[in-house]
């Protein structure tokens, strides 16, 4: 049994990541921490984490507003690069883009009175060597908590971090992903403070050479064959998000990085890593800022950092797909 | 009515002068202190801002613990007032009192929501627990009256420029996120810092306060005094007690509104706080900056409150 506390940002995959890590039997799901990145606001993320909890049956799980920017983040203009992306999707669309990050409902219950950070430091605290952490957002709200104790790193069982690239292309520029760019003095802090990590990169996800390991229009024909709530509703809401990423990312299914993150806490062997090695986060740099950079082989530019990172390099796409889709479909 | 106010500082000789003064001054109700890493480590400092206000009969404010390091950047100590942050007080005991048991940003973020009125900040080190503080807890800024905070060099040019202040460039990142926090700043930088300065004549002065917290004071100063001489060839300037000062009597200095920005990119200018003056970045004034000080003025309110 894995106890976990997922840290999310709420867009499509985080959505799944957390019904996966609700639904799978071999997952003592602590609590979810929403903190700000894809889907727009914190408010927004905080959300939708309730709302998918609920959609689970899973009401006794607490969620945690945290960060409601990054600690530094970057200049204006870039930082809104994603609302003019989303109009390019607009106008490509239209109405069906509706259903990509829609405004989150009032949710039934209150969100924990906790800070997420307090929500991780008081739990993590509270069950030393006991709690997996595995942050599908911007680091933000793990680098909050590594400034206030600096003794985290080494209470927590281990952390998955789902960001970075390490031998495909990037998303937010050719050598960056984004929930590293979103708040890169945060992913340094993580990747600098001795944790023991595993990093779930681009490598394993957004790339079609794992295009085994991603959802795909027969994988929805597999689920809607399923009497299941849970199954209807990714038939339902699936769909626009497949496109979106065929059309402007060129993959042939929808990418499963966050849940990927979440089935690496419960099976390793999913994924194939290297490591472990240390990582660290480029901070200068328009294109460069965010860029994650394993040190493998030897350089006369050395470093003192710990080698305490696992990257993900290959994954076995399929056996992932066929747990997530079990896992969706269980009742109960 | 005194003003409620929160010291959040790295003593340090200097930041230890303005919780002595803060304490003393009937226009100041001290509801709290936090502590930061900056002239010395978390552990050195916290321990300096118990003991020096145990000694000086404050010994019910409390002591929140905070940042052990920058948010960004690697610590880099101050080596102005030696490696117990405090060196020469020979009268000094440890205290035995313990930190609040939350840390100091949540510490700050609870005495805020529960002050019936807005409480004045005055941060005197690296500026990373406030900055933690706006990241973390936003919704307390309107609890601010204002910030009155040691920190920056603006424009004035002299023989002891430099382009960065310590505590700017110590943490750089967070003094960005203070002075962009919306938040009513006044910035006491070198300009006028380095105008309140303890040579003979004022060592002469204090050497007339025979009370133990006179010697406590003439013991620091006698010390920092010739550190600052060694290095900078003058007298040791009383950059944190003026920030507290102004607090006081805001008419000790004159200020001026600008925009300012920190270079957070730069190899010899980092930390600089550069500010606008002429609307060029088409940016809304900041922070209002200390241009002038009445030096003698000062001294005067820091003889009285050693003195009465």
């Amino acid at each position: 049994m894995v106890r976990m506390i997922l840290d999310v940002d709420s867009a499509g995959d985080d959505i799944l990541a957390i019904l996966f890590a609700a639904k799978h039997p071999d997952i003592t799901l602590e609590g979810v921490t929403a903190v700000n990145g894809a889907c727009g606001s914190i408010e927004q993320a905080t959300r939708v984490a309730l709302n998918t909890l609920a959609r689970a049956g899973r009401d006794d799980v607490p969620v945690a507003a945290g960060a409601y920017r990054p600690i530094v983040g970057h200049s204006k203009a870039d930082m809104e690069a994603p609302v003019h992306f989303e109009k390019r999707l607009q106008a490509r669309f239209g109405d069906r883009l509706k259903g990509f990050n829609p405004p989150a409902p009032e949710p039934s219950r209150p969100a924990d009175p906790r800070h997420a950070v307090d929500f991780i430091l008081d739990t993590v605290r509270a069950n030393p060597g006991e709690i997996t952490l595995v942050a599908t957002g911007p680091l933000t709200n793990l680098g909050l908590a590594l400034l206030q104790e600096p003794d985290l790193a080494g209470l927590v069982r281990e952390c998955i971090v789902m960001g970075g690239t390490f031998g495909c292309p990037g998303n937010i520029t050719p050598v960056v992903e984004y929930n590293i760019w979103a708040d890169p003095e945060a992913a340094k802090l993580v990747a600098n403070s001795g944790m023991t990590l595993t990093i779930v990169g681009l490598d394993v996800c957004e790339t079609n050479t794992a295009a085994d390991g991603m959802l795909t229009r027969d994988d929805l024909a597999d689920l809607a064959e399923h009497d299941a709530p849970l199954a209807r509703y990714l038939v339902e809401f699936l769909p626009i998000y497949i496109d979106i990423w065929r059309e402007f990312f060129g993959l042939v299914g929808f990418p499963m990085d966050d849940i990927i993150a979440v089935a690496m806490a419960i099976d390793p062997t999913l994924c194939t890593t290297e490591g472990p090695l240390f990582v660290d986060v480029e901070l200068e740099g328009r294109l460069t800022r965010g860029q994650t950079i394993a040190f493998r082989g030897r350089q006369i530019l050395g470093t003192s950092g710990q080698p305490s990172a696992r990257i993900c390099t290959a994954i076995d796409g399929r056996r992932f797909v066929s747990m997530f889709k079990q896992t969706i479909c269980r009742h109960g | 009515m005194p003003v409620p106010v929160i010291m959040d500082c790295d003593p340090g000789h200097d930041d230890a002068i303005a919780l002595v003064m803060a304490h003393r001054s009937p226009d100041i109700d001290l509801l709290g202190v936090t502590t930061v890493c900056g002239n010395a480590p978390i552990e050195a400092t916290t321990r300096n801002a118990l003991r020096v206000l145990d000694f000086i009969g404050a010994d019910t404010v409390p002591v929140a613990r905070g940042c052990y390091r920058p948010l960004a950047r690697p610590l880099r100590l101050g080596t102005a007032d030696g490696p117990s942050g405090l060196d020469g007080s020979p009268h000094l005991r440890d205290s035995d009192r313990p930190v609040e048991p939350v840390h100091a940003v949540d510490y700050l973020a609870a005495r805020l929501r529960e002050a019936p009125e807005p409480v004045t900040l005055v941060p005197t080190g690296p500026l990373t627990n406030i900055a933690l503080l706006f990241l973390k807890h936003p919704d307390v800024k309107p609890k601010i009256r204002q910030i009155v905070l040691m920190g920056g060099v603006f424009y004035r040019r002299s023989e002891y420029f430099t382009p960065t202040e310590f505590n700017i460039f110590c943490d750089p990142e967070a003094a960005a996120i203070v002075v962009d926090a919306g938040v009513p700043t006044t910035m006491v930088g070198l300009d006028v810092t380095m105008q309140v300065l303890v040579e003979q004549p004022q060592l002469a002065e204090l050497g007339e306060i025979r009370t133990p917290l006179g010697r406590l004071v003439l013991d620091w100063l006698a010390f920092y005094e010739k550190l600052h001489r060694g290095t900078m060839g003058v007298g040791g300037a009383l950059h944190d007690p003026l920030a507290l000062a102004v607090v006081i009597d805001p008419t000790l200095i004159e200020t001026k509104p600008a925009h300012i920005a920190v270079d957070l990119r730069g190899t010899v200018t980092l930390g600089a706080t550069v500010a606008d003056f002429w609307g060029e970045r088409g940016l809304p004034d900041n922070v209002r900056i200390a241009t002038a000080v009445d030096a003698d003025r000062f001294f005067a309110l820091l003889y009285r409150l050693l003195r009465d």
